[in-house]
């Protein structure tokens, strides 16, 4: 447990140190302002004490209007340093977070699919920006406010001190009795707001699955079946809001009378000693005005710890995320030649768990060669094109390109040189640009013009009101399936891979779409190395070589016209079929 | 409707509720006025000879019960409220939900569905908050009332010069909000801005790593979060600025008083139990009006909610919002809820579209005036290159799109509301994108029908689902969707197409069923679809040859309109566009 405590400690200092000390001016500055307030603060009521035992006496009148003039000077300066001080700190809160929020969606950005397939984008931004937000507090202000506030407590005792012994020690066990209350009745509030949480979390969960199915629901006549679940949601909903809101409530009983009991105790010490002529009157409403003020530090402490609480489970969350390391460590650098690349396969062993998907594969391209890639559901083809782009390493074996292996090369330099197109198109929020050049300034409009003439989608560019400015929505409602895949297309045409990986790429098309393609894709693979992944054998027509892989081993390789000859091939067994499903 | 008649449905819904609930708030609220009371008389018990007769023990027995008086009030405040606010809450989250799941299903909200949550948890929610904030109101202005009266009868030229200035400055600061509304809502729009960054970055993650984009995002999305830490800067600030001037009013308002006060003290008719008592309900009145400025901040928000509310209810009156339905939060859900077994139906024996048109709003594309016209027990296939409507018209025909003209007839007759006409058992749908929800196999493919007589095994049969049940953990049983196990894309199509095939139905649709699976599942899928599903009718949107080849009948789409119809054989003799989706290549 203390050494949990400790990494703990080390990882706030960790989370202090690099994020928050470069700004040092600032955490200065703050300082001071809210040293100067809490001076401020205590000041006051002395004025007020002044002011009640100048009145009652036979001085003179003039005294009184400094008196009250300066109170309501003070009064104002402090309005003053409070707001700049919490403009300072806003300041340095969000500048911290920024940068943590920067750095950590940066790593994960750079995280594996492994890590991104059983992390939904969801969940992420909770990481990313939930729980930096809720970091957020930690660091503007919560060294300050914590060591603000005590001060202030610790000032007050003080001063209470001064006017009698009994009063201060009066006033010290209070304070410490009514930190301890408090802390024990949140005992009993905070469980059942997490509660309340994670039912809301479920019933707006539920209400955004159904707001995408409409359609499914409508059709199918099941909106009784839907209004139902709603119905039993909102009985489970209730209870829980119920106790929720009745801790909720033990929070503030419990402030009204611990609070009520520590006036009644100044009223009964004060009185005492006033009847013993030990006080002035002034100094009875000292007492008064101290107490009421102690409410502050105290509350404000009590979220401050809160705070902290809070905090501490997003720490916890965002230092685990920190330590995913990418399984996929950058290779040192080797450089990839221009032009087409060969493709070397040597004994890949690869499986997602303890089961192989791939079992010792050999396969080789040669540069310009295209490569046909047949087999089932679930064979292993999808997995192979993962590989080339090192979204996985393989357990055994290496793969090369060029005669260079692939763990040798940056991972940016490795995707810049091998394209993939898959069946699953991830289309942005943003403009039709932001789409196709991922950014990048460097590619200019009429090269992208250019680009979805090719692919036939003139038509389609035609009847954009804003052209390439026009915004996409995210998911690419606003497309069709098939034109959303034309456009994944069209960003590989934007760059200049020497090996182009097309898995199950045309799925979504019809076939006169596709055809209406080939002269594009012909374009796009002439000096270029390719492997069609497929389950339809219209697809592979154009490839040199055929592979054809069953439970992740291949089963027959070759040249496809050589196989296609061969009566006894596989290859030719799935044409014949093919053959039948058009004679059918 | 005005804001004032949406808060006031609201309030109708459960009256008793809600008039209980303001009766104890305002108890409550007008409970502060004794300890003021009780100090006052405890100041003056010890300046002032007279006033003596108060013991200070009484007096502090006194504070002490005023406190456990107020804390009961307080506790049973939070149980009227609550229960008052989680009925209204729902009804609003209730009567939306039923409105969409009524709308045309391929449109039925005008926004993404994400964004659609926040109407259901954000509007609702400040609707609520601003109905409930009345009751504290009426409370506080009841405290407000009393006390003014009580420091008036102490001192009524002292009440005035205090309270009235600094009524002015928490008036005028409150004035001020109308601004931070608008840098809240830019603070809002930039920190959207930055979450739809994040969820973008991730929901695109293989795009962008196999672009080796990673930099460029990120140092977009720095930008996006500068911008927004200048936002929540103003924000902050300004909110800031009123809050201080709110909770220093109180300082101001007591430096007033001593101003005033000090020649009155000397005379003796201000004592300091006066003073005191001043200082006390200058706390209350003061907070009162900045609770006041929030409940008009609350009124304002609750405009703006019921504005956005409207508009995704795309068109329907604003009543729908508040009509009093019931909630089912005691007895016999199933009751009330699941009311339509709907009665026999007609068999179908001719189902006609004449002139079904649909026009996109936002790009001017879609379908115009298509006839089609299906027999009792036919299979009829639609087909066409992409963008070509196909999708487009079986959604027009089914009420998932709001047609723009056109007539549906059922053996004849005239269909007034497709929408909800084709439902089962009259038709059931497989959509081109399937959705699944997070529940149980068997309750994705029944959603709420009864498996009589072995219908769900027969469905997961044809359907080719069985071999599949045996790699998930539990069967049948196993929790898939979004937060259960993911189906890949060929078994999430499939348990759709059980989903269908489980309601027995006249008419069957299915849109584009199996791009996502292997030639082998397929053919079988299609086999047994044709050898079991009897005299049902069939309307199929495919390009594949399997299922064109099998169609009685086959139509064929083009830029939104019908390019020929017939056979395979006839098309394939007579439409170039035909010819060339069949070969895949231009003869």
């Amino acid at each position: 447990m203390s050494k949990k405590n400790k990494m703990k400690f080390s990882q706030y200092r960790m989370m202090l140190s690099r994020y928050l000390l470069p700004q040092k001016k600032a955490l200065a500055g703050l300082a001071l302002l809210l040293f100067s307030s809490i001076g401020l603060q205590l000041v006051n009521p002395q004025i007020i004490r002044y002011f009640i035992d100048t009145a009652q006496s036979d001085k003179t009148l003039q005294p009184l209007y400094y008196a009250a003039a300066l109170f309501i000077g003070f009064s104002l300066i402090q309005q003053l340093v409070s707001v700049i001080a919490t403009y300072v700190s806003e300041n340095l809160a969000w500048r911290a977070t920024n940068q943590l929020r920067g750095d950590l969606a940066e790593h994960c950005l750079r995280l594996d699919m492994s890590f991104h397939k059983s992390n939904t984008s969801g969940s992420i931004i909770e990481r990313v920006d939930g729980d930096v937000n809720a970091l957020a507090n930690f660091f503007s202000s919560f060294i300050i406010h914590l060591a603000g506030n005590l001060l202030l407590m610790i000032g007050i005792i003080l001063l209470l001190f001064r006017e009698n012994i009994w009063i201060g020690l009066g006033m010290l066990l209070f304070v410490v009795f009514a930190m301890i209350v408090i802390q024990w009745i949140r005992k009993f509030a905070v469980p059942v707001w997490a509660k309340w949480r994670q039912i809301n979390a479920e019933f707006y969960g539920y209400i955004g699955e159904h707001l995408e199915g409409t359609e499914d629901t409508r059709a199918n006549g099941a909106t009784g079946f839907v209004m139902n679940r709603f119905y039993s949601l909102l009985r489970r909903m209730l209870p829980l809001r119920r106790k929720a809101f009745l801790g909720f409530s033990a929070m503030w009983i419990t402030t009204i009378i611990v609070f009520a009991l520590g006036n009644a105790m100044a009223f009964a010490i004060s009185a005492s000693l006033w009847k013993a002529g030990a006080i002035s009157i002034g100094t009875v409403y000292l007492i008064f005005y101290y107490t009421e003020l102690l409410a502050k530090p105290i509350e404000k402490i009590r979220t401050q710890i809160e705070d902290l609480q809070k905090a501490d489970a997003s720490l916890l969350r965002i230092f685990e995320l920190f330590d995913t390391a990418p399984k996929i460590a950058d290779g040192p650098g080797a450089k990839l030649p221009e032009g087409p690349l060969s493709v070397e396969l040597n004994e890949v062993t690869f499986g997602y768990d303890e089961f192989p998907t791939l079992q010792e594969l050999n396969l080789q391209v040669k540069p310009g060669e295209v490569l046909g890639l047949l087999g089932r559901t679930g064979s292993g083809k999808t997995t192979l094109a993962r590989l080339m782009l090192r979204f996985y390493d393989p357990q055994q074996g290496s793969i090369r390109l060029n005669g260079t292996d692939i763990r040798e090369c940056k991972l940016a330099e490795l995707r810049s040189r091998v394209a993939l197109v898959t069946q699953n198109i991830e289309i942005l929020q943003g403009t039709i640009r932001d789409n196709l050049t991922l950014y990048d300034e460097s590619i200019s409009d009429s090269d992208i013009v250019a680009v979805l003439r090719e692919l036939g989608l003139r038509n389609w560019y035609d009847t954009l009101p804003d052209g390439l400015d026009t915004p996409l929505a995210s998911g690419g409602a606003s497309l069709s399936a098939g034109e959303a895949q034309l456009l994944a297309f069209a960003r590989v045409f934007l760059t200049n891979p020497g090996l182009v990986i097309l898995d199950e790429a045309s799925s979504r098309l019809d076939p006169l779409t596709e055809f209406r393609m080939e002269q594009a894709i012909t374009k796009l693979l002439s000096s270029r190395s390719c492997i069609i992944i497929a389950h339809r054998l219209a697809t592979v027509q154009r490839a040199d070589q055929i592979v054809i892989l069953e439970q992740g081993r291949i089963i027959e390789s070759g040249a496809r016209v050589k196989l296609a000859a061969d009566p006894s091939s596989t290859f030719s067994r799935m044409l014949a079929a093919g053959l039948e499903e058009v004679l059918a | 409707m005005s804001t004032f008649t949406y808060m006031w449905r609201l309030i109708c819904y459960r009256p008793g509720w809600y008039i209980t609930n303001a009766f104890i708030w305002t108890i409550i609220y007008l409970m502060p006025i004794f300890p003021g009371l009780i100090t006052k008389a405890f100041f003056d018990s010890l300046t002032i000879d007279s006033a003596a007769a108060y013991s200070t023990w009484g007096l502090i027995a006194l504070l002490i019960g005023a406190a456990f008086a107020r804390s009961a009030m307080v506790l049973i405040g939070f149980i009227t409220d609550v229960n008052f606010r989680f009925r209204m809450g729902m009804l609003l989250r209730r009567n939306l939900l039923e409105h969409i799941l009524k709308e045309p299903g391929a449109r039925a909200i005008p926004c993404s569905p994400g964004e659609a949550i926040s109407y259901f948890r954000d509007d609702v929610d400040q609707s609520e908050e601003a109905v409930s904030w009345s009751v504290d109101v009426f409370g506080m202005t009841c405290f407000a009332a009393v006390s003014c009266f009580i420091l008036i009868r102490i001192d009524a030229q002292m009440t005035l010069l205090v309270f009235l200035p600094l009524v002015i400055v928490v008036v005028v600061a409150q004035l001020a909000t109308t601004r931070l509304q608008k840098y809240r809502s830019d603070s809002r729009e930039s920190t959207a801005k930055v979450t739809g960054a994040i969820s973008e970055m991730f929901g695109s993650v293989q795009a962008i790593q196999v672009a080796g984009a990673e930099k460029r995002v990120m140092s977009r999305f720095r930008q996006l979060n500068d911008n927004r830490r200048k936002t929540m800067l103003k924000d902050k600030l300004m909110t800031e600025v009123l809050d201080s001037i709110f909770s220093n009013s109180v300082n101001l308002g007591t430096g007033l008083i001593l101003l005033l006060a000090g020649q009155k003290m000397r005379g003796g008719e201000f004592t300091v139990g006066d003073f005191s008592l001043f200082v006390y309900y200058l706390t209350f009145v003061t907070q009162f009006i900045s609770n006041f400025g929030k409940f008009l901040t609350y009124f304002k928000q609750m405009t703006v909610a019921l504005l956005r509310l409207t508009g995704i209810l795309q068109g329907a009156p604003a009543q729908v919002l508040t009509a009093h339905n019931r909630l089912y939060l005691k007895g016999d859900i199933e009751d009330g809820a699941a009311k339509q077994e709907p009665q026999a139906i007609d068999k179908l024996e001719q189902l006609d579209a004449v002139g079904l048109t649909y026009t996109y709003p936002e790009t001017g594309r879609g379908i115009a005036s298509i006839n089609i016209s299906l027999k009792r027990g036919s299979f009829t296939v639609i087909t066409g290159p992409i963008g070509s409507g196909k999708t487009t018209l079986v959604r027009t025909l089914l009420g998932l799109l709001p047609q723009t003209s056109g007539i549906v007839r059922w053996n004849g007759q005239e269909v007034p509301d497709p929408g909800s006409f084709f439902a089962p058992p009259r038709s059931a749908y497989t959509a081109q994108v399937p959705r699944l929800y997070s529940d149980t196999l068997r309750e994705n493919i029944l959603l709420g029908a009864t498996d009589q007589k072995g219908q769900l095994a027969r469905a997961l049969h044809t359907a080719v689902l069985e071999d599949d049940l045996g790699h998930l953990q539990n069967g049948l049983d196993t929790v898939i969707g979004p937060r259960g196990v993911k189906l890949s894309g060929g078994q999430a199509q499939r348990t759709a197409a059980a989903r269908m095939l489980v309601r027995d139905s006249e008419l069957y649709v299915f849109d584009d069923l199996s791009s996502a699976l292997d030639v082998e599942t397929e053919q079988k899928l299609w086999s047994r679809l044709f050898r079991e599903r009897g005299d049902a009718t069939c309307l199929v949107v495919s390009h594949r040859k399997t299922a064109l080849a099998q169609a009685d009948h086959i139509i064929v789409m083009r830029d939104g309109e019908v390019e020929a119809e017939g056979t395979a054989e006839e098309l394939l003799a007579a439409s170039d566009t035909f010819r060339q989706l069949w070969h895949g290549e231009e003869n």
